[in-house]
This record gives structure tokens, C-alpha cells and sequence, in this order.
């Protein structure tokens, strides 16, 4: 998993939805979601346009583990 | 809902319709605009926030005539000339590159990125087989949104999320495109007078070190759609017979090569020993190529894995270095945190990254064969950046991008009208676009994909030979029978789908063009095993070009250096 949303701190801004240039994320609900996680590319630009902290990095079991 | 997908149709018009909004891209739409052009950038994500640095970068490469001796523009094309001998075309290399350093260097500043540290000064590191340090650190952090903030105040016209899905000739000059809006569904139809195509390399061809397709150094979304394209009307191809590779962490495939090197970094085996000398007289400064190489020979050897050891350094420059990394790869530092390494230091596992298609140096292009005007061979149509066979790499982009957005704004002045596109060509168009979603049953597009995945790996990934290319050759060949039965359930997935079409058309133009390279030249990005050696008689462009329905037709261009 490597982009992961905090749903209760995100406001609905879309910036991420907007600008994630692997089209990994979209709206659900009103909040952002990492609909396709396998096709993130761990560039952090989700993160850097979000204004309240609520999206974080979890990397997958395989990038750590090899 | 696949019903109403695709039957808006937007028809537009533009002089100089930029397709590729990353580096290269959006400083040609602001050299064309300033030329007095109207400006269409197209880009199949967001250009905030698309291309190679869509998460930063960190360095810039330039000579800056300071008095050194190596410091100068002669010095830096013997460089070029040394490094890139049989790739870069010198002449080329002059006029998109040195003619335009120094305004792109100030372009850089005044949109509010400044190459400086702090007290005004340049921090340059040395690596690459460098003769001196060309590289500028510097935080890029913000560079890719404060260009895409540039293009806006241009008054340049944009499409977002918008895939281009085929370019058209009108008497066999450039009339436009097609292209499909990912999110919405909505086809368009361009007319332009002068077409820059800007969309990088091609990625997701080969196998990665952890399975994953997108644990990729390079950007994932560039896809060669435009290669394929242009190929397809006819424009020549360059360059592309190289099989680029780097060294990266183990398990994250991300930027950092220059950084660790240039600070100091040093390559260690499995036995703990320092072996870059053993390659090349510059050791862990040497061309990213011999790097490569030196780590896949003490890999096969036995002597593997291996590490970079930064233990030696300064404590201070250990914190410039972690910083550095961070703002080339957002999340590369809190990743080897991950991994349990620290800043005081443990050898950090390095590995020997996934192939792309891209080019052989930092110095020169893959991809659209282009002149010193950045023109292809098709009237109109015009390259800049990583997708052309003359630029790559943050320096060439910023500098070369805006070259070809000049000669774009010239060469559309001159036209009077816009040259017509054929409806029923983009009837049947809209038709091919939006097939997959139609399809009940199929094959998704990440089984396809990965099909082409496992051929290019196996057959020239990066070694390869007459048989193992004629056998690739034969096995994508193959594969075109599934190009129909591909299904998408959604945008998205039609986008995955005209990628993985793309990857695969475009892994056959590598095929071809690395058969007809009979020498090894950049080992390992071109190793034949059956013409080991580097021979002078190659020292130039192998040209590629459509042929037929189906075929690819070679030649060689010779290039000349005066040593």
C-alpha cells in the first residue's frame, strides 16, 4: 500500500485527485481515495499539495523485505 | 454509461499544440507563446504535476565559463563528445543546448526557483565521468508547478488528462490529432499548424526489480504514445536501440544515482570491497553506463549484493546528501528509514534497476529524429525534451524545449491556414478510442502489457543478439492478435489499454533498431553478444522509420567528432 488517505483529517480539496500524474486516486464520498494503490509511483506530489497532513506513505511488503 | 462515453466531440484549433506538458513540454508552450504563438498544451495528467519531476529534482547540469578550464563550452562538448560519442550530434547539441543555457538558467530563476544556496553561491557536485563538477544542487521542489504557473500567466490554453491517440498528415505535412479525455470521456480533434511532441521516454516495458510496473526510477505514465504515433505517420526514430538502466536502492526503484555519487558515494560488493576502479579510471565518477556494468559483472560474479557506503563522509554532507534525496524522490528518504538505514550509516543495498527505453547518456534523446531546428522529418511536426533523439535530462529540457517552442511559433507564422483533418478519420478514430470499453469479455491491459514485459526482459533486457532479437521480433509480432480483444471497464483502464498497445508497438522499434546496430556501443545499454566489441564504424545514428503496413525500415547516419 503506498499512498494511504486519512479520511478523517482529509477536507475534500480534490488537489490530490487533480494532480496525481498516475490517475491512482479519485473522490468517494466526498473524500479522497487511493482507488488503484498498485500503480502508485511513491512521488510524494499527493502529499506536498495537501494542506492538512493527510496523506502518508506505507510501503509495501515487498519493498522493504528484498 | 459506455453509451455516452465518447459522443461529445470537441473540435479545436491552435498555431503550435504542444502534446507533453513535463519539463521540456511546458518550456516550449512558453517559448511559443512569447513568440506571439496561440498555444494548446495537451497532457495525459496534470501539469502541475506530470513528467519526470513531477515530485522534484535536484540538479541541473551546466557549464558556467567560471574561469576553470574544464568549466567552459568547448570543454563541456569534449564531454559531450567523449561521453556520448555516436549518440549526441554535437552540431545539434550546440544550438538546443549551449545556445540556450544561459537563458534558461535565468528563466529558472525568475520563475522562482532559485539554483543557488543561500548565499548566493553554486553548490556543484562531480560524477557521470565528468571532467569537472557540472552538476548544480539545487531544490526543485517547486519547479514543475511554478513552470505550469508560467504557462498559465502565458496565456497558453490547456487540456489535462487528455491522451493523445493518434496524429494526422495532410499531404503528408502535420494537420493535428486525436485524443480522448481520460476523466470525462470526451474525444477531441485538433487542427494545429506545428505539433511539438514532448512525451519522454518509454517505460513499463521491462521487468522490475520487485514485480511491480510502477516502481519505476523514470515516470510510469510516460508510455511512448507518441513515439508509436509518429512512427506511424512516418517520422524517423533515433536512439531508441538503447536499453538505459541505472543503479537504484533495493526495493524502490527512485532517483539518487547523482546524488550519492557526486557527494562521494562508493560502490561496495558482497565482500566489502571498493571495485568501480577496476572499470574505468574514474571509479564511482565514471559514465552511468560503467557503473552499471561494473555492478552487473560483481553480481554475476558472485561477489554480489551490492552497497553504496557513504560512512566516509562528513557529517554535513551526509545531511546534504539525505536532503538532496528527498527532493528528487519525495518519499526515497522516510523509504530507507523504512529499510532501517540511518544517516551516521549502514551501507545502503543498492541494485541494478529495471530496463526502460530512453537514452544511452545524460547528453542526447531517444525517440523522434530531430534537426537543429527540433524538427522531425515531417513538416510540422517537432520534438523537444526525453522523447526527442537530441535532448534528455532536466538541463536539455529547460533549455532545448524552449528551442523547439521557438522554431514551432516560426514555422506556424508562415502558415496562413490551418491544414484540414478528415472526418471519417476521426470517425473511425473515436471508434478504435473507445472500442475496449465495448468488449464484455477480453484481455485486461496489465496481462498484455505484461506479456511484452517478459518477451523485451528475456530477448533484450539488456543483452542481446541476432537470435534473440529476430525471436523477439517474431514473439510481439505475435502478440498483435490480442490488441483487439483488449477490454477496459472504465477510463482509466482504456487509458492502461492504449499504453500497453503502445509499449508493445514501441518494444518493436527497439527490436528492430538493436538488430541493426551490429556492435555493442554503451555497454550495457547496447550489448550484442554477438558483436561484443564498440566499433568505430557504428559511431553514429541508427535511423528508423516505418516501412509498409507492418515493417520497420533502418539506416545509419554517421556522426562526426573532431578526436
Amino acid at each position: 500500500m503506498p499512498a494511504v488517505i486519512d479520511k478523517a483529517r482529509c477536507n475534500g480539496c480534490e488537489l490530490c485527485v487533480l494532480y496525481c500524474p498516475l490517475d491512482v486516486l479519485a473522490m468517494e464520498d466526498g473524500v479522497a481515495v487511493v482507488r488503484y494503490p498498485d500503480e502508485c509511483w511513491h512521488c510524494g506530489a499527493c502529499r506536498q499539495d495537501c494542506a492538512l497532513d493527510a496523506v502518508t506513505f506505507e510501503f509495501s511488503p515487498v519493498m522493504l523485505a528484498i | 454509461m459506455a453509451a455516452v462515453i465518447g459522443s461529445e466531440v470537441h473540435h479545436l484549433k491552435a498555431d503550435v499544440a504542444v502534446i507533453g506538458g513535463g519539463t521540456a513540454g511546458l518550456n516550449t508552450a512558453i517559448a511559443a507563446a512569447e513568440a506571439g504563438a496561440d498555444v494548446l498544451v495537451v497532457d495525459k495528467a496534470h501539469i502541475v504535476r506530470s513528467g519526470a519531476i513531477a515530485g522534484g529534482i535536484d540538479h541541473f547540469f551546466a557549464y558556467l565559463e567560471s574561469g576553470e578550464p574544464w568549466d567552459t563550452r568547448d570543454a563541456y562538448l569534449a564531454y559531450v563528445a567523449k561521453v556520448a560519442r555516436g549518440a549526441s550530434n554535437l552540431r545539434i547539441h550546440e544550438k538546443v543546448f549551449c545556445e540556450e543555457l544561459t537563458a534558461a538558467m535565468a528563466r529558472t530563476e525568475r520563475m522562482g526557483v532559485s539554483l543557488r544556496q543561500q548565499d548566493g553561491s553554486y553548490l556543484r557536485t562531480q560524477a557521470l565521468g565528468q571532467p569537472g563538477p557540472y552538476a548544480i544542487n539545487f531544490d526543485g521542489k517547486f519547479l514543475k508547478p511554478k513552470m505550469a504557473m508560467e504557462v498559465k500567466r502565458k496565456h497558453c490554453r490547456i487540456l489535462n488528462r487528455v491522451q493523445v491517440s493518434n496524429l494526422y498528415l495532410h499531404q503528408g505535412e502535420i494537420a493535428g490529432f486525436a485524443g480522448y479525455d481520460m476523466r470525462s470521456g470526451d474525444f477531441y480533434a485538433i487542427e494545429a499548424k506545428a505539433v511539438v511532441i514532448a512525451t519522454g521516454n518509454t517505460n513499463r516495458m521491462f521487468k522490475t526489480q520487485t514485480g511491480n510496473p510502477f516502481n519505476l526510477w523514470y515516470c510510469p505514465a510516460n508510455t511512448g504514445d507518441l513515439h508509436r504515433a509518429a512512427f506511424d505517420v512516418g517520422a524517423e526514430l533515433a536512439n531508441v536501440e538503447y536499453v538505459r538502466l541505472t543503479i537504484v536502492p533495493k526495493g524502490m526503484s527512485a532517483p539518487g544515482f547523482n546524488a550519492f555519487f557526486g557527494m562521494g558515494g562508493k560502490l561496495v560488493n558482497g565482500l566489502g570491497q571498493e571495485f568501480m576502479n577496476a572499470y574505468h579510471p574514474m571509479g564511482d565518477k565514471a559514465p552511468r553506463n560503467v557503473m552499471v556494468w561494473g555492478a552487473l559483472q560483481e553480481v554475476r560474479a558472485g561477489r554480489g549484493p551490492i552497497y553504496v557506503d557513504v560512512r566516509h563522509l562528513k557529517a554535513a554532507d551526509l545531511e546534504h546528501l539525505f536532503s538532496m534525496l528527498g527532493i528528487d524522490k519525495d518519499t526515497l528518504p522516510e523509504f530507507l528509514r523504512a529499510k532501517g538505514y540511518n544517516r551516521e550509516g549502514t551501507m545502503i543495498e543498492m541494485t541494478v534497476s529495471e530496463p526502460m527505453q530512453a537514452r544511452p547518456s545524460e547528453l542526447c534523446g531517444s525517440g523522434i529524429k530531430i534537426d537543429e531546428t527540433c524538427a522531425s522529418n515531417i513538416s510540422g511536426l517537432f520534438a523537444a525534451g526525453d522523447a526527442s533523439d537530441q535532448m534528455g535530462c532536466l538541463h536539455m529540457c529547460m533549455a532545448g524545449g524552449f528551442a523547439a517552442g521557438k522554431h514551432a511559433a516560426r514555422y506556424a507564422a508562415k502558415l496562413a491556414h490551418h491544414r484540414p483533418l478528415q472526418a471519417n478519420a476521426l470517425e473511425e478514430e473515436r471508434k478504435r478510442v473507445f472500442a475496449p470499453l465495448l468488449r464484455n469479455t477480453g484481455i485486461a491491459p496489465g496481462e498484455f502489457e505484461g506479456i511484452v514485459r517478459i518477451i523485451a526482459t528475456d530477448h533484450f533486457g539488456p543483452y542481446k543478439s541476432e537470435v534473440s532479437l529476430t525471436s523477439a521480433i517474431a514473439k510481439l509480432d505475435a502478440l498483435d492478435q490480442y490488441r483487439d480483444q483488449l477490454r477496459a471497464g472504465n477510463l482509466h483502464e482504456l487509458m492502461r489499454c492504449h499504453e500497453a498497445v503502445n509499449i508493445h508497438a514501441v518494444a518493436k522499434i527497439v527490436a528492430h533498431a538493436a538488430l541493426a546496430r551490429k556492435e555493442s556501443r554503451f555497454v550495457p545499454y547496447h550489448y550484442r553478444s554477438d558483436y561484443p566489441e564498440t566499433n568505430e564504424d557504428w559511431c553514429g545514428l541508427v535511423v528508423v522509420r516505418r516501412d509498409g503496413e507492418n515493417g520497420v525500415a533502418t539506416r545509419f547516419e554517421r556522426l562526426h567528432y573532431d578526436a
